[in-house]
């Protein structure tokens, strides 16, 4: 026997789950058909070795640049990028102490920068992107955290 | 006052955990204001950097881990004695209450001395004094023992009524303190493994692997929080209103779907750490909206319940709702707990919804998002909760009453108009856990209006909760045992049923716990261990 209340409970559970249902769908099409993932890669580095990589940006193709960074109390280096008509930017991002965490604002970069591990991200800037960027630390690293950042500079 | 040490030991042990969550919540939510005023650009109040990070420190440990933890023991063993009506075992209580109250005070003394600016997250290689990380030990492996307390009081109960459908609020805590084994394993684990030997000996640390048990921590930890506030709305709204709850087996099911999935979906909270597969962020996300559903669930049979009453008072369509005793705040206090908590979860499943995380992750829109979950559906909860354990559980008069029917409408308005705007600048890209967002002159001008408007809110919110720790110790220190009992905390009158189904088999919802917990967790952690550890040496400075 099935008493009235019982049916709404049914519905309202059926709706709940059709919801979770379709999130988890748009999701996984947007993850895994269109590869639009947050940060994910990365390789361990011994942390040593972090004197040994060169900070900086290296043009590897036509408008495709690849940037070398590493946050360290207090500071980005490089503490600021210029970019000349991107259309692919590859990050490489370590720590020299801490984890910090790498956001350019306005845009959708935001990832954790660990000691001990280089990150990996692809960001395509959209085209109508242009002029001065703020970059910060957005994962506390110490009692000067507030003074770390750094400037993307996008020209067209 | 002395009348408060005197009585059966269960009361004293309630009082003394609940009496000092309260000190817990006044003092965190002075450092609350600091930290709100230091933020807010203009203000002619702000602290040094140096102490900005010292009592946001304070400020998380205290607010989100202690005040909670007291609260929370207290609140089970007034609950529990009263409703099972056997005996607790004494000792393990005792036990409990020393080890979680040294662990306290050192955590305590490290932060407030200045040794321990590491926030409440407190993430390696970060090395705050040893004090710090023992006293968080002692304060978690103290807690167990008022949960073994629990578990072999229900287990004596249950030998004497073999049969008998398990009440309400008895599921809702145990359901409680199985989520809080669950949360803190992992987190001993953490503290024994990677943190005790970093700041006693020095040892080099794995970020990753510091962070994975963590977060194997941190998400359970929240339904810990969460979990006694629904208990109380489950069995104090209806008991209030008069009628049934709407549906107990839902209850229950949104209980058990708690023990379940609470676990195995840590992950949500790295979803922008290097190093961690995508399809197994995927997979917690996934696990982590199912676990969303509970609460839908159990907004759901409030309301139900509210509907029901209204109409049984004579409402009708609509009219029920101003049938409500909305001038009684330990009701109006709930019920805008539970609205808070709406809010709460839609910022959370955006939290959690994989690419979104994204915009959001670290930036002040979760500061919007956990002032009105923890901030609210739970600290507001237990704040009128404790209306009723004056005159239960301290035999004391709710002084200044009519104030007391104010504080929860002024602390959700100001809870509003602080989350708000604080969600809005995180939208816009400002950062949390900052003492000062200027940036140069470069951070743009839009954060500045949401950060002074989201002050205007948190202002009054404070202003609600300084209203209510006066009345709470006010009421305490004068001394009229005249009773005015609102609620009978302490007198269910729930049916219960002679025959209880398998809902109320809660080893087996243990057991499913485990399985899921393993598939969850073993393939991150074979990922893990299998890459090869890269550790890294503790950093003391700068902090
Ligand atoms: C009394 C009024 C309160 C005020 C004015 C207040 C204000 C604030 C502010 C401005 C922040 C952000 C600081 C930053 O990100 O730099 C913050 C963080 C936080 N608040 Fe509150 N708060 C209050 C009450 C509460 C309550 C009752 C709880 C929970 C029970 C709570 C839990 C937290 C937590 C967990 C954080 C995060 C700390 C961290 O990021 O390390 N707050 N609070
Ligand atoms: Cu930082
Ligand atoms: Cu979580």
């Amino acid at each position: 026997m099935v008493h009235k209340e019982e049916t709404y409970e049914y519905i309202w559970i059926v709706i709940v789950a059709a919801v979770i249902a379709g999130l988890s769908v748009v999701m996984a099409y947007y993850g895994f058909a269109l590869n639009l993932n947050p940060v994910c890669n990365a390789t361990p580095i011994d942390i040593k070795e972090v004197e040994k990589l060169t900070p900086g940006v290296k043009e590897i193709g036509p408008g495709i640049y690849e940037i070398t960074m590493i946050g360290q109390q207090f500071s980005w280096n490089p503490n600021r990028i210029v970019l000349k008509d991107p259309k692919r930017v590859i990050f490489k991002i370590t720590s020299k102490d801490v984890i910090h965490g790498f956001q350019i604002v306005g845009t959708s970069v935001n990832a954790m920068v660990f000691p001990g591990y280089i990150g990996q991200f692809i960001w395509e800037p959209p085209n109508n992107f242009e002029g001065r960027f703020l970059i910060i630390c957005n994962e506390y690293c110490g009692v000067g955290h507030h003074l770390m950042y750094a400037t993307l500079e996008i020209e067209r | 006052m002395r009348d408060i040490f005197k009585g059966s030991f269960e009361d004293i042990f309630s009082r003394i955990n609940i009496g000092f969550a309260i000190i817990l919540l006044a003092l965190g939510g002075l450092f609350g204001v600091l930290q709100l005023l230091s933020r807010t650009p203009g203000s002619p109040i702000k602290v040094s950097a140096a102490t900005y990070y010292q009592i946001l420190t304070g400020h998380g440990v205290f607010l989100a881990v202690a005040f909670t933890l007291f609260f929370i023991m207290g609140l089970t063993v007034f609950m529990s004695t009263r409703i099972l009506k056997v005996d607790i075992n004494r000792l393990l209580l005792k036990i409990s209450l020393c080890m979680t109250l040294l662990g306290a005070v050192l955590a305590a003394v490290s932060i407030l001395t200045g040794k321990a600016r590491v926030l409440y997250t407190f993430y390696a290689p970060m090395k705050a004094h040893p004090f710090f990380y023992i006293g968080a030990a002692l304060l978690i492996l103290g807690s167990w023992f008022t949960a073994f307390a629990l578990f072999l009081q229900y287990l004596k109960w249950r030998k004497q009524n073999p049969d008998r459908e398990i009440p309400v609020p008895i599921f809702g805590l145990l359901a409680t303190w199985i989520v809080w084994i669950e949360a803190t394993i992992p987190v001993v684990i953490d503290v024994l493994k990677v943190y005790l030997p970093m700041a006693l000996l020095g040892a080099s640390v794995d970020v990753l692997e510091a962070r994975t048990w963590f977060w194997f921590f941190g998400h359970p930890l929240v339904y810990f929080w969460l979990l006694p506030a629904i208990t109380l709305w489950y069995y104090l709204i209806p008991k209030r209103l008069g009628v049934e709850l709407f549906s107990k087996k839902m209850a229950k099911i949104a209980f058990i779907l708690f023990i379940i999935y609470s676990t195995p979906i840590g992950l949500h909270h790295q979803l922008v750490d290097p190093g961690v597969d995508a399809r197994l962020k995927y997979l917690h996300t996934v696990l982590t909206l199912i676990v969303g559903s509970a609460s839908m669930l159990t907004a759901f049979n409030i309301l139900a319940t509210l509907e029901r009453a209204g109409r049984k008072a004579g409402g009708g369509f609509f009219g029920w709702i101003i049938k409500l005793p909305w001038r009684d705040p330990i009701f109006s206090g709930m019920i805008l707990a539970l609205i808070a908590f709406g809010f709460g979860g839609i910022t959370g499943i955006i939290n959690t919804s994989y690419q979104l995380n994204n915009v959001v992750h670290n930036t002040s829109w979760i500061v919007g998002h956990f002032h009105t979950t923890v901030g609210t559906a739970v600290a507001l909860t237990f704040m009128v909760a404790s209306y009723g354990l004056l005159t239960e559980l301290f035999n004391r008069k709710v002084i200044a009453y009519s104030l007391a029917r104010i504080h929860p409408y002024l602390w959700v308005i100001g809870i509003f108009i602080f989350s708000m705007n604080y969600a809005l600048a995180g939208l816009a890209g400002a950062p949390r856990r900052t003492y000062d967002l200027t940036f140069g002159g470069m951070a743009p001008e839009i954060w500045y209006t949401y950060l002074k408007a989201g002050a205007v809110g948190g202002v009054i919110f404070a202003l609600a909760g300084a209203i209510f720790v006066l009345i709470f110790i006010l009421s305490i220190l004068v001394n009229k045992g005249e009773e005015v009992r609102i609620f009978k905390f302490g007198n269910p009158h729930e049916n219960l049923n002679e025959k209880h189904s398998v809902i109320d088999n809660i080893k087996l919802w243990i057991v499913v716990a485990v399985i899921l917990i393993i598939l969850g967790y073993s393939i991150p952690l074979y990922q893990l261990y299998s890459q090869g550890l890269s550790l890294v040496p503790p950093v003391a400075k700068g902090l």
